[in-house]
């Protein structure tokens, strides 16, 4: 296939948190607002004023200092996020819209917080004056309670401090505007995701990681007119003519921000189709649907708990249709497996990539590749021979089918 | 011979340091096993307060709980039936002794009574399993299951308070996992091993790995209607739950708790979803909520709260605390995650009386101390007794741990809204919620109880595998550092012996010791001895 555009344009804003698009949204006045998990909804983070900033620290690969600080034995992710902060990775940010929905990221977060209190000191990793780190709550459920207590939360501990803090205008119109330049990013990326449902893609699975990643990482009204060009690009994009895959997969799990274990992955035969885990535009890239008379706030928790599929949740029905969900993204995406990866030291997806690795195989009749990774891919080989295997294995079961 | 030491040696006992003569007691035990060569002579009348009053009593309420509390039959199946049973009946005397070596008088008297209360405990709850079990009555649901609730252990009892005497709770794994692995530390392995087997890592909190192994090898009895989970105290916790939920397969209601609990507006969830519970209940059930039960239930166990605060007082600020490390530690955490019970206030009852003659008397039941010891953080579950070794080599004694202060609070009863606010509070403050995994400045609540108890030393439990607490260790050394105070890491993984061992703990504090503290041994036999093999 033709290259895109602006894929190594793309590829390089993804070099560092603090990009061009980053810098340039800074000179324009604006404030960054730095989150890590889905929970935290990003589309009130890029109220006129501000911006969102969804945390990675691409090339670290030895995080030391954070390992003094968090040990060895806590996520890659957290800890990297911890190192890049500590080398003044992260100074740009204004503010960090914190949530403790895993213990790593949040004991992460705990650290960049001043907390004024006699009992332990103020570390002040982020050298910026008017940085400040606030935590909201983030529900364990899908229900009435969860969506009022959310809503709840996101007013006094996101809004509130945006407006004591910048004087962000966090009025119904505000977000509204917000809602609106979110949708249009929604829009654009599901279009260009959407290429990954044919019979022979024209865009490959490490494209689109890295396009729903600068999404994430750059200030929109930055990224959207490259997003539009990109999806413009797209539609007269030709397929080769002989298929570069052998199979195509889903890949889901926990948190991935590196598009270059998707390349690993495509390099061994399959073609990532669908990107159901954190980072991921499954749930990410859903529109927020805001109806006249409706609480934008309100509706804005409700959707970011409604779409997420965390394994997180503990209610049994949630739980259970976690893997129905799977399943369905696996027939809607034409795939012929799944790839499950969690990042070592992730406890809920430990568990939860264990019974995938059953429930899909058993109940969905999917072929299932069950692999622990790391947050940057450093045992490149064993992965590559796995999924080499894994490959194999599906283009076996699918001669015996007969296909 | 000298006639007179050795009569006065048979009369009070040897006693404790090397320079007087010394009791040995690492020389009491056959290597590897740890089995006695022979019994400890604690002095005439101890000895035999310890063979009548705790050796022979316990053993004979041993047999008549059971007969009383479910019955020899409903017990013999389940031993049958039941690995966690079985493996860990016979050894509970040897964790007595494990925990109560070395004590004298008042010390070996009121920490026994703590034991006891847990033996009790434990037993009706087993019985209960063992009794409403549809395993071992061929299938079949009798009243007794119809009117037990199973529950996680994190769960807070007090939560069914409102159905005491119509619905029994028992936690799902509180005794078979939790009490049996401090009983008889090889029982646990086999589960970590049985969810390992699976494809689960080795690196998620282990005590969630075991929980998660009993139901991979089926070794759960099925003993109620519903099921309620919470995902206290982890991440892992959570998992635990969807895993639980795909063997077990019942209504499940999921009882959510925050981690950073200091935010009024938590708290107000926390109330709304209690009372969701509720209602899970009375549907599940058929049985209305009782508000009187409630109340009355709350307030016998804030009773049981404000002897806490007595003991607290007497420990913090005398020298005449009779309890030692162990029993406080587990008599606590016990009481007050499972709720009011009556044998809490029968054995209060008893230490009370102890308590009263220690502070009128003036009896320092460790005369050998050297060091005030708080123990922060999760504890080796495998080790627990760990305290009274390091009391017995070092004189290192730990006055109060963080398991037994984290329900510091009383529930008000004056009103259903202050109840509720009170009971989402206390539900917050689970066990290692409000100080391992929860909120960081609660971690740090350290110095306040430091000081509090008026210590001088820390030993800071290192939960290899627990991530709220790893997330926080290099601020904790900076803190100690900066603050100039004496800490020693006690590394371990919860219920699992195999990733530290009890020898290496014990080398990491005789190093610590030694190299930072320059002190000598109180009893050098207990330096280093090999007790691998035992329970």
């Amino acid at each position: 296939m033709r290259d895109l555009k602006h894929l190594i344009y793309f590829e390089n804003l993804l070099q560092e948190a603090n990009n061009d698009l980053v810098k340039q949204a800074k000179a324009d006045g604006k404030r960054a607002i730095g989150y890590t998990c889905y929970f935290m909804p990003e589309v009130l983070l890029d109220l006129p004023g501000c911006f969102s900033v969804r945390l990675r620290a691409p090339r670290c690969t030895s995080p030391d200092i954070a390992t003094y600080y968090m040990s060895a034995r806590v996520c890659h992710y957290a800890r990297s996020l911890m190192e890049r902060a500590l080398e003044g990775g992260f100074n740009f940010l204004d503010a960090q819209m914190a949530t403790e929905t895993c213990t790593a990221t949040c004991r992460f977060q705990e650290h960049l917080e001043q907390k004024h209190i006699d009992s332990v000191k103020d570390m002040r990793i982020i050298d910026n004056d008017d940085f400040f780190c606030s935590f909201s709550d983030v529900p364990f459920k899908n229900n009435q309670i969860a969506y009022e207590h959310f809503a709840e939360q996101l007013r006094v501990h996101v809004l509130d401090e945006l407006n004591k803090h910048f004087g962000i205008d966090v009025s119904d119109e505000a977000i509204r505007q917000a809602v609106e330049q979110h949708n249009e990013v929604c829009r654009l990326i599901n279009e260009i995701g959407d290429y990954r449902k044919l019979d022979n893609p024209t865009i490959t699975g490490y494209e689109f990681h890295v396009i729903q990643l600068v999404s994430l990482v750059c200030p929109k009204y930055l990224i959207l007119p490259y997003l539009r060009e990109t999806a413009e690009e797209l539609k007269t994009r030709e397929p080769d003519l002989k298929k570069e895959f052998r199979c195509k997969v889903v890949l889901a799990g926990s948190e991935n921000d590196d598009p270059d274990f998707t390349k690993l992955v495509e390099s061994c035969g399959a073609r990532v189709v669908c990107d159901r885990y954190c980072y991921g535009a499954v749930e990410s890239r859903q529109p927020i649907e805001l109806k006249e008379g409706e609480d934008p706030v309100f509706t804005i928790a409700k959707h970011y708990l409604v779409t997420s599929n965390c394994p997180r949740f503990m209610p049994q029905d949630e739980m259970r249709a976690r893997k129905q969900r799977i399943a369905e993204l696996a027939k809607e995406y034409h795939a012929d497996g799944v790839i499950i990866a969690s990042n070592k030291f992730c406890e809920y997806w430990s568990y939860e990539r264990v019974i995938d690795t059953v429930i899909l195989k058993r109940d969905f009749g999917l072929p299932v590749c069950s692999i622990e990774k790391e947050y940057i891919n450093s045992a490149s080989g064993q992965l590559r021979t796995r999924f080499q295997a894994f490959v194999e294995s599906v283009e076996i079961k699918q001669i015996q089918e007969g296909k | 011979m000298d006639i007179k030491k050795a009569l006065k040696d048979f009369w009070y006992g040897k006693p404790h340091t090397a320079e007087e003569g010394g009791r040995r007691l690492g020389d009491l035990h056959e290597d590897k096993t740890h089995l006695y060569k022979h019994r400890e002579w604690r002095g005439f009348k101890d000895t035999m307060y310890y063979f009548y009053m705790i050796w022979l009593y316990n053993y004979i309420f041993m047999v008549k709980d059971v007969m009383v509390m479910g019955g020899l039959v409903n017990f013999a199946k389940g031993v049958w039936r039941y690995r966690w049973v079985g493996q860990t009946y016979l050894p509970v005397l040897h964790w007595f002794d494990r925990g109560l070596e070395g004590m004298r008088g008042e010390a070996m008297k009121a920490s026994a009574w703590h034991y006891r209360a847990m033996v009790s405990t434990t037993i009706r709850q087993f019985q209960r399993m063992f009794a409403a079990d549809t395993r071992l009555h061929g299938g079949k649901q009798n009243d007794l299951y119809k009117h037990t609730i199973a529950h996680n252990e994190t769960v807070w009892g007090g939560v069914f308070y409102p159905w005491d005497g119509e619905i029994q709770n028992v936690p799902l794994e509180m005794i078979p996992y939790f009490v049996t692995c401090h009983v008889n530390s090889h029982t646990v392995l086999n589960y970590i091993d049985a969810v390992q087997s699976i494809g689960l890592p080795g690196d998620p909190c282990p005590m969630c790995q075991a929980e998660s192994g009993i139901f991979v090898l089926d070794d759960v009895p099925d003993y109620a209607p519903a099921v309620v989970t919470c995902n206290e105290a982890c991440d892992a916790s959570v998992s635990t739950s969807t895993l639980q939920d795909w063997f077990f397969d019942k209504p499940l209601f999921s009882l959510p708790m925050p981690m950073i609990f200091d935010d009024p507006l938590v708290k107000k969830y926390c109330m709304r979803e209690i009372e969701e519970l509720w209602k899970f209940v009375e549907q599940q059930y058929g049985i209305p909520f009782s508000w009187e039960k409630l109340v009355k239930k709350l307030e016998q166990q804030n009773e049981l709260q404000r002897f806490e605060w007595e003991k607290w007082e007497v420990a913090g600020k005398s020298d005449y605390y009779p309890i030692n490390g162990v029993a406080q530690a587990l008599y606590r955490i016990y009481q007050t995650q499972y709720g009011d019970w009556e044998i809490w206030h029968v054995t209060d009852k008893k230490v009370r009386k102890i308590l009263e003659k220690c502070v009128s008397k003036k009896i320092n039941s460790f005369p050998q101390t050297r060091h005030r010891v708080i123990a922060w953080s999760c504890a080796p579950l495998y080790y627990s007794n760990w305290c009274t070794w390091a009391y017995n080599c070092w004189g290192l004694n730990v006055i109060i741990n963080m398991d037994s202060l984290m329900f510091d609070m009383t529930i008000r009863t004056d009103s259903y809204e202050h109840t509720l606010e009170d009971m989402a509070q206390y539900h917050m403050w689970a066990p290692m919620r409000r100080m391992a995994v929860g909120g960081m400045r609660h971690m740090f609540e350290l110095w306040e109880y430091m000081e509090k108890f008026n210590c001088d030393m820390v030993a800071m439990y290192d939960q290899l595998q627990c991530k709220g607490v790893q997330g926080l260790h290099g601020l904790f050394e900076d803190e100690f550092r900066d603050r100039n105070i004496h800490a020693f890491w006690v590394p371990h993984a919860l219920p699992d012996s195999r990733t530290v061992s009890r020898a290496e703990i014990r080398r990491l504090i005789n190093d610590y010791m030694t190299t930072v503290m320059h002190e000598e041994p109180l009893d050098p036999s207990l330096l280093d001895f090999d007790d691998s093999m035992t329970w």
